[in-house]
């Protein structure tokens, strides 16, 4: 335990990564709190957006508060207002941390990055909101957003790829930084591509709704997934002080992602206008993803063995142990949206956005709220004010996540059966959206819960950076009461 | 190591307290390398079977053209013909196929067998007015045929004749049901095409039935034109 070793060594290296956290301090903790507004807006929208799904008279007939524009604002601030913006916090400060290089020049560009990201997104939401939405999936928001949220993107890859470039490597060194790496240098190709593709290119036709789909299954592969995995393989073995169980589980995970992510998307439109082999190449490799996501759940799994205990005591351990475990959950239903069989049922139903849900929420936020939960105190010296408030928004947001996820796959299960089955012939189809009227209820109840949660999470780390913490050297545990868990220990 | 003078805590020279969190974690670790355990191949195996069953059949050969993932690309478009013609069914076997349906129209008289009825309607069967110059045989469907005919040494004289079926038919049913006369019951002689149909209706406006003396001079003239390369431009043995 390094709390009882003071060799000048040590010293050196915990003071080392003190001047490291202190030099990310701020542009971290901008998008993080920036990022916890945007996923309050982003809930309170998904329980009004499923309120209006199943009682359209709800707030009355103001076109701004129409379920056809409620919907995409709120997936969108989801994205972009809190998926983006709170990855690349959690990105800088891991880089900085593995690469054990400080920020040395330029924070005044990232607050300018992080302040441009977030009015773009505003007038992005808004001019949503009012109608100027462009409907395609996760690029609502109207062409001149994209590029001042790419710029701002590359604000802040820039300076974590020059870490990268100046960091020593040892061995072991990339298991979490090539996740890290990838996502800087993905997201702008993946982003690049779509927005330049359908925005500027006339005439694409059929084509144009398979790169936007292209988009969205991208996106949750090759930013969403690297991010989270990338912090799952930094926060397990830190917290429960057990090493990575294998670099070559870890390899194999890392280059088959790198290598199928970008294949996926096609698949979503099978049977549609579209050359019959990209969906097919889509489905393929959506369902070949169940190795990468199968591997890296693996080896977590090993990771985490006879550590269960830490699982319940540490507020970042559990949220990281559930989001990794919720990798695997999201492969199995890429896979089963994706392939033939399957994905005919499940295709244009409330199942996709099950996926959306558990990839981006399930799998991709509770990872980073983990990280979050262990980034804030080292970077505002005072810990967490409140055991119940962490509970709370664990169990809020995993009862949350697991009805929707669960009561949507069954929804488009129900809904995908009953649009094939030829003995519902005569059913038109409103008729069966309205017979989906239950689980959208559980859906809007759930997204109470979850808002719940997070408006709770936002004051909590609102008051984390007033630095208004907890004054003392003990971290905020979960469970104190179990005998391995010692007074001074080192896994929060 | 001195403080940031900055740093909003009144406390902030507490060095112990301010770097607590950082002093307590654990150092980064190296890898383990465990090797992957045997039954995650066997897992591999299974998922790579599936994908591949993504793959196989759906692909559409990999063509642009298809977007039917239950087809090969070789198999074109299902409808008879192609869509687009392009992988068109040989045009003999096409006329044969249609003609046979559009031949309900004079089975009524001269019967499926194509004998006719003895006395009263004259056979089809081996008869050189189906087998003869096709400018004639195309007289007497277009316009139909009046008073005394002598078909296979027999004489036929039905009250009022035949009579004519051109002008409810399209060219093509029109060619489709020639070819298929002069090609089935055991008779064989060279297609006629839609574009033969075509030029002789724009040639020949006569509006009355043809009696058998009119058409004495049509009778080994056949249609102009081009008969399409395969079994209907030789003597097929269309069965």
């Amino acid at each position: 335990m390094q709390t009882s070793t003071a060799s000048p060594d040590t010293q050196a290296d915990n003071l080392r990564r003190a001047a490291i956290d202190k030099s990310v301090k701020g542009p971290v903790l901008f998008l993080f709190l920036n990022g916890a507004f945007w996923l309050m807006a982003s809930t309170i929208l998904g329980v009004l957006a499923a309120i209006k799904q199943f009682a359209p008279d709800f707030l009355g007939a103001c076109s701004v508060l129409q379920y056809g524009r409620l919907q995409p604002t709120h997936i969108n601030a989801l994205v972009y207002g809190w998926g983006v913006q709170v990855g690349l916090g959690v990105m800088l400060w891991i880089m900085a941390r593995r690469s054990g290089q400080e920020l040395r020049t330029g924070k005044s560009v990232l607050y300018v990055a992080a302040v441009f990201w977030n009015i773009a997104v505003t007038l992005g939401l808004v001019a949503i909101l009012v109608g100027k939405s462009t409907s395609m999936q996760w690029l609502e928001m109207p062409a001149f957003v994209w590029p001042v949220l790419l710029v701002s993107f590359l604000a802040f890859a820039w300076p974590m790829v020059f870490m990268f470039g100046r960091a020593f490597r040892p061995e072991g060194f990339m298991v979490s930084t090539w996740y890290i790496l990838g996502a800087c240098f993905w997201f702008p190709w993946i982003f690049i591509t779509a927005n330049v593709a359908l925005h500027c290119l006339p005439g694409l036709g059929a084509l144009g709704a398979g790169i936007n789909a292209w988009y969205v299954h991208t996106v949750i592969l090759l930013f969403f997934a690297p991010v989270a995995i990338g912090a799952a393989y930094y926060f397990i073995p830190k917290v429960t002080g057990q090493p990575i169980a294998s670099s070559q589980l870890s390899q194999i995970g890392f280059w088959l992602l790198a290598i199928l992510g970008g294949w996926t998307g096609m698949q979503h439109y099978m049977g549609g206008p579209l050359p019959a082999w990209m969906p097919a190449l889509g489905a393929a490799a959506g369902v070949l993803l169940l190795i990468p996501v199968g591997v890296v759940g693996l080896n977590h799994h090993l990771t985490t063995l006879g550590k269960h205990n830490l699982v319940a005591s540490s507020p970042t351990l559990r949220f990281v142990f559930f989001g990794a475990l919720f990798y695997p959950v999201s492969g199995a239903i890429l896979a089963l949206i994706s392939n033939f069989s399957t994905g005919a049922t499940l295709q244009f139903t409330q199942a996709w956005y099950g996926f959306q849900i558990v990839a981006v929420y399930g799998f991709f936020s509770m990872t980073v709220f983990g990280a979050i939960y262990y980034i804030v105190p080292r970077l505002t010296g005072c810990e967490w004010l409140s055991v119940r408030l962490i509970r709370n928004h664990f169990w809020f947001s995993v009862y949350g996540i697991g009805t929707i996820v669960v009561t949507s796959l069954v929804a488009g299960a129900q809904q995908g059966g009953d649009l094939n089955s030829p003995e519902m012939w005569d059913q038109d189809f409103m008729q069966l959206a309205l017979n989906l009227r239950p689980y959208i209820i559980a859906r809007a109840i759930a997204w109470a819960l979850i808002t719940w949660s997070n408006v709770w999470f936002l004051i909590h780390l609102m008051l984390m950076v007033a630095g208004l913490g907890r004054r003392s050297s003990a971290p905020t545990l979960l469970e104190h009461d179990h005998e391995e868990v010692l007074p001074q220990a080192a896994h929060a | 190591m001195s403080a940031p003078s900055s740093f909003p805590n009144p406390d902030s020279n507490d060095l112990d307290r301010l770097h607590a969190a950082v002093k307590r974690e654990k150092e980064d670790l190296d890898p383990g390398h465990e090797p992957a355990p045997m039954w995650v191949l066997f897992f591999f195996m299974l998922v790579a079977i599936v994908a591949g069953g993504q793959l196989g059949p759906m692909t559409g050969g990999f063509s642009f053209d298809v977007s039917n993932p239950f087809s090969i690309a070789k198999s074109g478009d299902p409808r008879p013909g192609g869509g687009d013609g392009a992988a068109a069914m040989d045009p003999f076997q096409t006329a044969m196929k249609k003609g046979a349906s559009g031949y309900a129209v004079c089975g009524g008289c001269h019967q499926g067998s194509g004998m006719g009825l003895p006395g009263q309607y004259p056979p089809l069967a081996g008869s050189e007015w189906v087998l003869g110059g096709t400018e004639r045989l195309i007289r007497v469907v277009q316009h139909g045929l009046v008073g005394q005919v002598t078909v296979k040494g027999q004489n036929y004289n039905f009250p009022g004749g035949m009579q004519g079926f051109g002008a409810g038919m399209s060219a093509g049913d029109f060619a489709n049901v020639l070819t298929y006369i002069r090609n089935s019951w055991g008779n064989e002689a060279p297609m006629i095409t839609k574009e033969m149909v075509e030029k002789f209706r724009a040639d020949e406006k006569r509006t009355t039935q043809w009696t058998m003396a009119e058409l004495e001079p049509f009778k080994d003239k056949n249609l102009p034109g081009e008969i399409p390369a395969g079994p209907g431009a030789t003597s097929p043995a269309a069965k």
